[in-house]
């Protein structure tokens, strides 16, 4: 059922530098999670890429990048999935 | 440290019977203390040229008038008995105040927890330095965005994998 996704995910953290990743789904519900991903910020995640979305509604959908000292976490949208993944910087 | 809510503070100050407390004014009201010194020194005027000529005194009514309103309108600080405030004072003041906030911050905890609550992004104090960084570079971004669409292409092959009769018979094989 949704051994592909976790397929998909597993690529995703064989990155070393790739801590983990999330997605969810139109409603910010969470629909996979792997690594350090908490799948309570889904919501947060949808709602930030919905705003930026916004922002310039006729381009292409942004990849938000939220940042700090030693990780990046990189939001994007496409269609009604948006995904997140966090790395070391 | 003086009252600048000063219309409304009249009542309370009559009612504190001279004492200084922290809505007493700094300057006493200017206009109508000096009006009273004023008048004094503009009858002492009067009285000093009254033995002049009657046809000066249309010229000395229209000084004195002159006089009085400049008197009205100046406000003479140094005259003014004000209350100064000592050191020891201020340092006083300053901890009934904090007690009086503290007093009103227990007393609207609730409230004003909402309130700081919803700041949820902080000032930064350099946002040139933030905006100015480096983009993102081009692997992530690629990582990104081919990790999405995979995503996207394997969520949508989600199925439910049809496995067992959707309605079970249950508890019908006791009954019979």
């Amino acid at each position: 059922m949704e051994n592909n996704l976790d397929r998909v995910m597993e690529e995703i953290c064989l990155d070393p530098a790739v801590l983990g990743c999330l997605f969810a789904d139109q409603q910010g519900l969470c629909i996979g999670s792997k690594g350090q991903a908490s799948n309570e910020t889904s919501g947060y995640i949808t709602a930030i890429a919905n705003q930026v979305a916004k922002l310039e509604p006729n381009s292409k959908m942004p990849v938000v990048t939220l940042e700090n000292e030693n990780q990046i976490c990189m939001i994007q949208k496409a269609d009604t999935i948006t995904g997140a993944i966090y790395k070391k910087l | 440290m003086g009252c600048c809510w000063s219309l409304l503070c009249k009542d309370d100050n009559s009612s504190q019977n001279g004492e200084p407390n922290e809505r007493t004014h700094l300057l006493v009201d200017p206009i109508s203390n000096n009006i009273h010194i004023q008048r004094v020194s503009s009858e002492n005027l009067l009285s000093r040229n009254s033995n002049d000529a009657p046809k000066k005194t249309d010229e000395q009514s229209a000084l004195t008038r002159i006089l009085q309103e400049t008197a009205t309108n100046v406000i003479d600080v140094a005259a003014i008995d004000s209350h100064n405030l000592q050191q020891q004072e201020y340092i006083e003041r300053v901890k009934m105040y904090n007690i009086k906030i503290n007093q009103v911050l227990a007393g609207n905890k609730g409230a004003l927890a909402n309130s700081l609550k919803s700041c949820l992004l902080e000032d930064v104090p350099q946002p040139e330095k933030i905006l100015s960084g480096d983009l993102l570079n081009r692997e992530d971004r690629h990582l990104m965005t081919s990790s999405l669409l995979a995503a996207v292409s394997a969520i949508n092959d989600i199925r439910v994998d049809h496995k067992e009769d959707l309605v079970v018979p249950f508890g019908l094989g006791l009954n019979s």
